[in-house]
C-alpha cells in the first residue's frame, strides 16, 4: 500500500508541473484541483501514513527534488532555500533513525547558522548579474557532465549490494541511542581525540580566517 | 496500536487547538496591554474608547486589519515576498509546543501533559527554531528589493546570529545543572532545589538581554529603527502580511518570557504549593495561573523597558553582543559547571 501511495502523490505533482509549465495562467485552478486529488488519495489510503515506508519515501522524494531545485533554479536566493529544505529532510532522516540530538543539531548549525551566513552574503551581492547565469562554456559543461556520471557511478558501486544493510525498521534502536548523553558520553571517551583533533583545526580555520582578514586593514 | 495513535492524534489536536487560540488572543490583548502600558508611564490615557476600559480595541484593530487593502508592490520577488510573512510567524508559534505550562493531570483516568509535545531536546528544539525566526526577517527585507528593507534584512540578520550565541550559551549553565535538556526536568530540578534565577543571576540576565534582541525589542529594535529606515524588514508589507510581522514579534514576547520562566524563575513550580495540601486538579490549576502570571511579569518588563532606555546605536549593539555578552556568557559557563563539578548546588 504505502509504496503506491507515493508513486500517485509524485504523479500528481509531476501533472502540476506540466500544467505550471504550459498553462501559466490556470496555476492556481490546478494546484486546487490536484491539491483536493492528493488530500483525497491520502484520505483514502490513510493506512500508509501509520508506516514509515511512506515517510521515508516522502522525505526522500522532497529532499532529492530540493536538491535538484537547488542546482537547477537561476536565482541564488532561491537556490539557498531549497537548500535549507533539503537539510531539513536530513535531519528528518536522523529522526527517523533515533537520533534525535543530531538531527536538532543539525538544524540549529546548517539550516540555523550557515545558511543565514549564505542569505547575508547572497543579500550583499548584487544579484542583477548573477540572476539567469547559465553556464555555457563548452569545455565547463562537459567536464561537469563527466565528473558527474562519474560520481553517480561510484555511488551505486558503493549502494550495490548493501541495499539490505541499510534497511531501517521501526523499533530497530531504542530512543536512547541518539539522546545527547549517549553522543556526548561517546565523543568524550571512544574518539575522544578525533574530537579534540577536528576542534583544533576549527580554531586554526579561525585564526587563519582573522588573520587573513586583519592583512588587509594595516 | 489504531486505537492508541487516535487517541495520540485527537490529544494532541485538541490541544493545539487550544494553545493557538489562547496565545493569538493573548497576543491581541498584549497589544492592548502594551499601548495601556505605554500609556501609563508617559502619564496619558490610552485607548479608552472601544468598549470598558478598551478592552474591545484588540478586536477592532484585527478587523482593521483584515478588511485593509494589501498592496503588492510590483518590484518585489513575489515567491519570497509572500513566503517571508509566514516563515517568522510559523516557527514563533511553534516553538510555544515545547514548553510545559503546568504539571501532568489526571483526567477520566488519562494522564495528559499540559504541554503538546514533550520533547527530550526540548531546549535544542527551541534554539532550533528560533534559529529559524531569523529567514523570515532577512528573506522579507531581501524580497521587498527595497533599500530601507534591505538596509533592516541585513541588520537583524547580523545581530539575531550575534545575540543566539549568547542566549545558547547562557542557557548551558541551566543544562548543566538540570543535566537535561527536556524542559520539564529543569522545571523539576527547580522544584526540587530552588530556581534557578537564585544562583544563576548573571546567566539570567545574558538570557533576558539576548532575548530582548531576539525579539527584536527596544532597545534593540535596530531592524525597523523608523527614524533611519522607515519601517525597516516590513516597510513593503501593508494589510493582513504586515499584520504577520506584528503578530510574530508579540508571539516571540509571550514565547520569550515562558522560556526564561520555564528556565530560570521555576516554570509552573509554586513554592510552598504542596504545603497546602490541594487536590491535584485545584493545584495543577494553580500552577498554571503561577506560570501565566510569571510569564505576564515578563511581558510587563518588555514593555517597562521600552519607554526606560534608548534604542543602541549599532555598533553599541554589536560591541554588546560580541565583547560583553558573548565573553560574560562563557565566564559564566565556567563558573556553573565549577559549582556543578563541586556539587555545591
Amino acid at each position: 500500500m504505502p509504496v503506491p501511495l507515493l508513486v500517485e502523490l509524485i504523479f500528481v505533482l509531476v501533472i502540476f508541473a506540466v500544467v505550471q509549465a504550459y498553462a501559466p495562467e490556470r496555476t492556481l485552478l490546478a494546484g486546487t484541483v490536484l491539491g483536493a486529488g492528493a488530500a483525497a488519495l491520502l484520505a483514502v489510503n490513510y493506512q500508509a501514513l501509520l508506516s514509515l515506508e511512506f515517510w521515508v519515501g516522502l522525505i526522500g522524494f522532497v529532499a532529492i527534488l530540493s536538491a535538484l531545485l537547488v542546482v537547477i533554479h537561476p536565482n541564488p536566493m532561491v537556490s539557498i532555500l531549497f537548500l535549507i529544505v533539503n537539510l531539513f529532510c536530513i535531519a528528518l532522516f536522523y529522526l527517523i533513525l533515533q537520533a534525535q540530538f543530531l538531527a536538532a543539531i543539525q538544524i540549529i548549525i546548517y539550516a540555523g547558522a550557515i545558511m543565514v551566513l549564505f542569505v547575508f552574503v547572497v543579500m550583499l551581492l548584487n544579484l542583477k548579474a548573477e540572476v539567469g547565469l547559465r553556464l555555457t562554456a563548452a569545455p565547463q559543461r562537459w567536464g561537469a557532465i563527466l565528473l558527474g556520471t562519474a560520481f553517480v557511478a561510484l555511488l551505486f558501486h558503493a549502494i550495490r549490494g548493501r541495499l539490505d544493510e541499510a534497511y531501517i525498521e521501526a523499533g530497530m534502536f531504542d530512543s536512547a541511542f541518539g539522546a545527547a548523553r549517549g553522543l556526548g558520553g561517546l565523543l568524550f571517551s571512544k574518539y575522544l581525540f578525533a574530537f579534540e583533533a577536528a576542534s583544533l583545526l576549527l580554531i586554526a580555520a579561525m585564526i587563519g580566517a582573522v588573520v587573513l582578514a586583519k592583512r588587509k586593514v594595516r | 496500536m489504531d486505537r492508541i495513535v487516535a487517541q495520540v492524534l485527537v490529544e494532541s489536536a485538541v490541544k493545539i487547538a487550544l494553545f493557538f487560540f489562547v496565545i493569538l488572543t493573548a497576543v491581541a490583548y498584549m497589544t492592548l496591554v502594551e499601548r495601556r502600558v505605554s500609556a501609563w508611564i508617559q502619564d496619558r490615557l490610552g485607548p479608552n474608547r472601544v468598549g470598558p476600559f478598551g478592552l474591545l480595541q484588540p478586536l477592532a484593530d484585527g478587523i482593521k486589519f483584515l478588511f485593509k487593502e494589501e498592496i503588492t508592490p510590483p518590484h518585489v520577488y513575489r515567491p519570497v515576498y509572500l513566503l517571508a510573512p509566514l516563515l517568522i510567524f510559523v516557527p514563533a508559534l511553534v516553538t510555544f509546543s515545547v514548553i510545559p505550562i503546568g504539571p501532568a493531570v489526571e483526567l477520566h483516568g488519562h494522564r495528559v501533559r499540559l504541554q503538546i509535545a514533550d520533547v527530550d531536546n526540548g531546549v535544542l528544539v527551541i534554539l532550533a527554531l528560533s534559529a529559524m525566526g531569523v529567514y523570515g526577517v532577512a528573506l522579507a527585507g531581501w524580497s521587498s528589493n527595497s533599500k530601507y528593507s534591505l538596509m533592516g534584512g541585513l541588520r537583524s540578520s547580523a545581530q539575531l546570529i550575534s545575540y543566539e550565541l549568547a542566549m545558547g550559551l547562557s542557557i548551558v549553565g541551566v543544562l548543566m545543572a538540570a543535566g537535561s535538556l527536556r524542559l520539564n526536568d529543569i522545571v523539576e530540578r527547580q522544584a526540587e532545589h530552588g530556581w534557578n534565577i537564585l544562583w544563576q543571576l548573571p546567566g539570567f540576565l545574558i538570557f533576558l538581554t539576548a532575548a530582548f534582541a531576539e525579539t527584536n525589542r527596544l532597545p534593540f529594535d535596530l531592524p525597523e529603527a523608523e527614524a533611519e529606515l522607515v519601517a525597516g524588514y516590513h516597510t513593503e508589507y501593508s494589510g493582513l502580511r504586515f499584520s504577520m510581522f506584528y503578530m510574530a514579534e508579540y508571539v516571540n514576547m509571550i514565547t520569550a518570557s515562558a522560556l526564561a520562566t520555564t528556565l530560570y524563575c521555576g516554570g509552573y513550580h509554586v513554592p510552598g504549593l504542596h504545603l497546602l495540601g490541594l487536590p491535584p486538579l485545584a493545584a495543577a490549576l494553580v500552577q498554571v495561573l503561577a506560570f501565566c502570571l510569571k510569564v505576564g511579569f515578563f511581558l510587563f518588563v518588555y514593555v517597562w523597558v521600552r519607554w526606560t532606555l534608548p534604542r543602541f546605536r549599532y555598533d553599541q549593539l554589536m560591541n554588546l553582543g560580541w565583547k560583553m555578552l558573548l565573553p560574560a556568557a562563557l565566564l559564566h559557563v565556567m563558573w556553573v559547571s565549577f559549582i556543578v563539578l563541586m556539587d555545591w548546588s
